[in-house]
């Protein structure tokens, strides 16, 4: 005979396991905690915290100006988030995108350049410029695709390679033929202010830029979530070996997701030169590819948390721009911030994931 | 050692994979353990072997209280565990394997090593050479290291979960033998099935799950019907060896031959008929997988001509060397039994899956008729589960019917490897149901199985394969089980 | 004011700081704020247009731009805000005989020293020290003004070798440039590398024309092996402060000079748009209050060496002008005719090296 043994209380301990094992509990307990890391490394560098967070609240959201100026920043990093998110539903690590926002300035410039002077009308050319920076980003993200597919290159190493090469090309027209008349400085001069897109009076927002960005994750998501194309593209993300046993033509389909990935860094890029600084010069791309991949690995590669996580990623960089006038602190410490970020949340993903391995985890029939 | 699980609980979500499970296992005894797909007793073993913590109840061993929370935990206390799916080997020698998975300080002395495997095996009559690299083993071989290496970990209590599917009838046999030994030898072991009479010949008590519930236990002299009743609350019949024969010709193998590092498969050649099931049978690595991969268009054969007949003339096109997509654009479709790194994609729900089988309709996916398609094959083959159910949260089984409910229809040519492994006979039963009504529609099967039984109830004709080589077809009528198991076996070959 | 490096860089961006400083010392109730770290490597994603703005959030009513970089930011920023007066250190719109004159930037002024003859006198100071006959020349990236600054180092060199220390053999002159102001990892040479190879290939004397201290600290090292090499900084007045036995002396700004003025008649009310090009004050070149750009000596430089280069300075006080003919171009095209003297808009706009000097006149 068995006697039947009381049943566990509910302790907090479980309270504790069930909060960590929620993905949304989870991300919060992330957020607090590396909130709590950068508190301490701001007192160890003996500022007043509070006084930090402040100055880059203000610098983001405090005012109109700021307000404007933080759409301007996010609109090349929703870009290229979301973009990196057809690349990763197809399980690739598209590095590369650094190189592709280059490129797709370089050719809307290049657009830009040949096509400024003709009869052509502003709004005509930066039509062209966008679409050609577009072609630019695209073309380079094929390239890496077919060394994945046809040279068995690992996309990353790839990518890289192409970063290297876009940066060569770039240093190379603005420093040799794209370089201002007399002088070589990093900077090409600036384009004709016609062929400008529109910005909003007083501000550095184009308002053109922001539909492209909301419509361009808007596209995004559709694809991904309501498609076949998107369907497929995660199940070649999953498991290739059985996608290609359902009919799925797998490296058409990477190829594809490095495509439109592309067409996104290349609009990022254009928008740079036509929306924003007017001119192509060295590191136009801003980090804007490398923080798109935390990004998109923050939002777990869903579209709509893509949308939060890059305002909050440029609010942090825009807010950090005062700390080095206001406290003398170097502006990177929102680089580390970000980077805490990263580290607590994909901490917790390993937490959550252990603990609920019984549960989530692989069944053996 | 004595076993003993008091009022296991464990739940999935909404599922209650363990309702209150109490067992004794005597040390020295064999305890069967049946159960219908998803009863739970998979569940129950990986708690017992630290793969999961179960939300409540006590695990006594020699009538102490212990706490397991890892394999690890398991394996120092004395279980071994193997699994219903082969783990992963990674492409490294017998001794290595060993080395790897031993607490043994950094210097492990290999010589000693080597002596105690061969020493072990020496008693079961295994012949594994501890120089071979571990992914070059069977099915089967695999498994016999898997004991060994338990064993030599210092096991006392053995698990076994489905051990037989996927191996041959001599390993099994080996098997048995070894599972008897060791509880001769004061071991307790526990062996998971669905198959009666593999339970009926090797166990000294048996107990049922049903729905996450112990429904009862059984020692010898066994009352089949009682257990099958037990086992799904109602008794079953045999049903009939069903698929009218039709005279016309579907497809035509002609001088097909495979090259392949350890097999050359020459001259096959073979006709197929419309509404035809044919069995390949063969003990594993004798060439029937390979010829099924040829015909699905996944392994390029190195000669010969795949036909399939075109309209009543007998116009016919040779498939061999084209696409696997041309294959399946013909409807020539694949069932692997590699569930999960070739049929299916785990992350992705049942309702993903069936929306990428059925031919596109558009660009956008209508959830709605994607939801309606997912409930029906839901319901059509008895999977439990829903639309969202992610693929690894499914019991194998059901993972084994969602592979089946993947299928398109109508299909010319269904390629299926082992196709209802892991699913009990009421299952497989139905399952086979829902073919034979394809075979009615003009498909026709061919597929291979380990499980002899199945092979010549379910199939119109039976190929037989060994070392490469194909025989005749055999009416499968006229064959019976002794006189397959020689053939495979490679004797009565003329 | 808006600082294209660190504050502390001990070059170019010091220079102009301590300018800011000085200012604010002198003219009662005025406060200096500023924002370095304003270029693209640093902050990618915030142009120096805004920067200005955020320090016109913050109650600035006059902003300085410190560098030639930031010359799409001065524009942007003086076309948007047309009251607020706008300084461009080292720049030209302003410059009505200039090539780069905007007439349109009615508030801005620009802001440049002479330096010419600052490395003039550190072109000097290194030929009257060097005994391998061979000078190196540490160049930024290539432009008008850094072609302009090493051309003038060579013309200053050379006069020195052949008329003062009355050398006959050829002075070897190279310029290696590393691509910006100061290293960046990855992007451009690195100056450390650059210096090592001039000292290990006889260049006894290096002259930096980079905004960072690499060249003295590897003279200081070699030094420390036993060899006698120097180097000459660059911008800042204490340059030389890190290692003084490995350096000449430095060529320098004073910023405060010519900043004074402006700011003070814009509190007055009574600016204007102006292009400044400042030399020294000959009377003495080292007036904190006076003279915009200044030579100090540093304690590698030998006695004899210091006289002999106070005889230059007096001689270019007195009128020598070396931007005199004949003179060629690096490619061999004429520059100036014999007795022809440079206009100051060939002098600004300096289109390559000079005959006789090795390295590169444009960016490969
Ligand atoms: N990781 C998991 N997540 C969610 N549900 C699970 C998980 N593992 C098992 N289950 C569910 O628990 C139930 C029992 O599963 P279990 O694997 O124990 O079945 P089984 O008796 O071994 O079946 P089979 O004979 O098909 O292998 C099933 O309904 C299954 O869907
Ligand atoms: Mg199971």
């Amino acid at each position: 005979m068995v006697t039947k043994p009381a049943e566990r209380p509910e302790s907090t301990g479980g309270l504790i396991r069930t909060l960590l094992t929620n993905r949304f509990s989870s991300i919060v307990i992330a957020v607090l905690l590396s909130l709590a890391a950068t508190w301490i490394v701001i007192s160890v560098m003996g500022v007043e915290p509070v006084r930090v967070f402040s100055i880059m609240l203000n610098g983001s959201v405090g005012s109109v100006d700021a307000v404007t100026q933080l759409l301007q920043s996010w609109v090349p990093l929703v870009l290229a988030s979301s973009g990196l998110l057809f690349t990763f539903t197809a399980g690739l690590w598209n590095i590369g995108m650094e190189g592709q926002i280059e490129m797709g300035a370089i050719f809307a410039y290049g657009a830009i350049h040949f096509l400024s002077g003709t009869p052509l009308s502003g709004p005509l050319v930066i039509i062209i410029a966008t679409f050609s920076g577009m072609l630019g980003g695209a073309l380079w993200a094929y390239l890496v695709g077919l060394l994945k597919n046809y040279g068995n290159v690992n996309e990353i190493f790839g990518g890289l390679g192409f970063n290297f090469i876009a940066d060569a090309v770039l240093l190379f027209l603005v420093y040799g033929p794209w370089k201002p008349a007399g002088v070589a400085q990093g900077s090409t001069k600036m384009i004709e202010s016609q062929y400008w897109l529109p910005q909003l009076p007083g501000s550095y927002l184009s308002l053109w830029a922001l539909g492209a960005a909301i419509v361009g994750i808007l596209i995004v998501a559709v694809v991904l979530k309501g498609t076949y194309f998107g369907l497929k593209l995660k199940a070649v993300g999953k498991n290739a070996k059985a996608s290609f046993m359902m009919g799925i033509p797998t490296s058409r389909y990477m190829l594809l997701s490095f495509i439109l990935c592309g067409l996104f860094a290349g609009l990022a890029g254009s928008i740079q030169v036509t929306g924003f600084l007017h001119v192509l010069r060295n590191s136009i791309s801003g980090s804007y590819g490398y923080v798109g991949l935390m990004v998109g690995m923050l939002a777990n590669y869903q579209p709509w948390v893509v949308v939060p996580i890059s305002l909050v990623f440029t609010a942090l960089s825009k807010g950090a721009t005062g700390l080095g006038i206001d406290l003398r602190l170097d502006s990177n410490l929102s680089g580390v911030i970000q980077g805490l970020l990263v580290i607590f949340v994909l901490l917790m993903e390993g937490v959550r994931n252990r603990l609920s391995r019984g549960s989530k985890g692989i069944s053996h029939g | 050692m004595d076993v003993e699980l008091i009022n296991i609980h464990k739940r999935f979500g909404k599922v209650h994979a363990n309702n209150g499970i109490s067992l004794t296992v005597k040390s020295g005894t064999v305890q069967g353990i049946l159960g219908e797909n998803g009863a739970g007793k998979s569940t129950l073993m990986k708690i017992l072997s630290g793969f999961i913590q179960a939300d409540s109840g006590d695990i006594l061993l020699d009538g102490k209280k212990v706490t397991i929370h890892s394999p690890a935990d398991s394996v120092k206390l004395g279980i071994g565990m193997l699994h219903q799916d082969p783990q992963d080997f990674p492409p490294m020698k017998v001794v290595d394997n060993l080395i790897i998975g031993s607490p043994m300080g950094l210097f492990p002395d290999r010589k000693k090593i080597i002596r105690e495997f061969e020493e072990l095996q020496k008693q079961f009559n295994f012949s594994i050479s501890p120089e071979t690299y571990v992914d070059t083993l069977t099915v089967g071989e695999r498994q016999q290291l898997e004991i060994l290496r338990l064993l030599w970990l210092g096991a006392e209590v053995l698990i076994l979960d489905e051990p037989t599917t996927g191996i041959s009838a001599s390993q099994k046999d080996l098997l048995f033998a070894t599972i008897r030994k060791l509880a001769a030898q004061g071991k307790a072991i526990l062996f998971v099935s669905h198959k009666l009479d593999e339970v009926e010949a090797l166990c000294s008590q048996v107990v049922v799950f049903r729905q996450g519930i112990n429904m009862g236990s059984m020692t010898p002299p066994y009352q089949t019907d009682k257990l099958v009743e037990m086992m799904f609350g109602k008794s079953i019949v045999r049903s009939e060896n069903v698929c009218e024969k039709q005279e016309d010709k579907s497809f035509e193998i002609e001088e097909l031959r495979i090259d392949d590092v350890r097999l050359a498969i020459r001259d096959v050649n073979f006709c197929i008929q419309k509404g035809e099931v044919i069995g390949l049978a063969g003990m594993e690595g004798s060439g029937q997988a390979l010829i099924l991969r040829a015909l699905a268009g996944i392994l390029r054969p190195t000669g010969g001509h795949i036909y399939m007949i075109e309209g009543a003339d007998g116009g016919r096109i040779d498939l061999a060397g084209k696409h696997y997509f041309t294959y399946r654009d013909h409807g020539i479709h694949f069932l692997p039994a590699a569930r999960l790194e070739e049929g299916l994609i785990q992350g992705l729900s049942l309702a993903e899956h069936f929306a990428l089988a059925e031919e596109q309709t558009g660009f956008m996916v209508d959830r709605d008729q994607v939801e309606n398609l997912s409930k029906k094959r839901i319901t059509d083959f008895n999977i439990h589960g829903t639309p969202e159910s992610r693929i690894e949260e499914l019991s194998g089984g059901n993972q084994q019917r969602a592979e089946l409910a993947l299928m398109r229809d109508p299909l010319r040519l269904l390629l299926l490897e082992h196709p209802t492994r892991g699913l009990d006979i009421e299952s497989a039963m139905y399952i086979w149901g829902k073919l034979k009504q394809r075979c009615e529609d003009g498909a026709s099967i061919v597929f291979i199985s380990s499980d002899l039984d199945e092979v010549i109830h379910y199939s119109d004709r039976i190929l037989v394969f060994y070392g490469g080589k194909v025989s005749p077809a055999f009416e499968a009528s006229s064959v019976t089980i002794d006189m397959l198991g020689q053939l495979i076996g490679g004797k009565g070959w003329s | 004011m808006l600082l294209v490096g660190p504050y502390n860089d001990n070059g170019w961006s010091t220079a102009t700081y301590e300018g800011g400083l000085y200012v604010q010392a002198q003219i009662p109730n005025t406060e200096f704020i500023y924002a370095d770290n304003v270029n693209i490597a640093s902050n990618p994603n915030t142009t120096a247009a805004q920067f200005a703005e955020q320090l016109l959030q913050r109650g600035a009513k006059v902003i300085i731009f410190n560098s030639d970089d930031m010359k799409d930011g001065v524009s942007e920023f003086s076309k948007a805000h047309p009251d607020v007066p706008v300084i461009w250190l080292s720049g030209d719109y302003a410059w009505k005989d200039g090539q780069r004159y905007q007439a349109d930037l009615t508030n801005e002024s620009d802001i440049m020293g002479e330096m010419e003859y600052g490395k003039m006198m550190a072109g000097c100071a290194a030929a009257l020290t060097t005994k391998t006959g061979k000078i190196g020349f540490l160049g930024p990236l290539i432009n008008d003004e850094t072609r302009r600054l090493a051309d003038a180092a060579f013309l200053g060199a050379k006069y020195c070798w052949e008329n003062i220390a009355e050398q006959t053999t050829p002075l070897e002159f190279k310029v290696t440039w590393i691509g910006m102001w100061f290293n960046i990892p990855g992007v451009t040479l690195d100056p450390t590398q650059v210096a090592d190879d001039f000292y290990t290939n006889g260049y006894d004397v290096v002259i930096s024309g980079i905004d960072s201290t690499e060249a003295v600290v590897e003279a200081n090292k070699f030094q420390g092996q036993g060899k006698e090499v120097y180097a000459v900084q660059y911008d800042y007045k204490d340059a030389c402060k890190v290692a003084p036995k490995a350096c000449l002396g430095v060529p320098y700004f004073n910023w405060g000079v010519a900043l004074k003025p402006m700011i003070q008649s814009i509190i007055d009310g009574t600016y204007t748009r102006q292009f400044v090009w400042q030399g020294p004050d000959w009377k003495d070149i080292n007036n904190a209050d006076t003279s915009m750009v200044g030579f100090q000596k540093s304690d590698g430089l030998s006695a004899d060496a210091s006289t002999k280069l106070d005889q230059f300075i007096s001689e270019l006080a007195g009128g020598l002008n070396l931007w005199t003919g004949p003179m060629n171009y690096q490619d061999g095209t004429v520059f100036l005719k014999e007795g022809e003297t440079a206009t100051p808009q060939q002098i600004w706009y300096m289109p390559q090296l000079l005959e006789g000097m090795l390295g590169d006149s444009v960016a490969k």
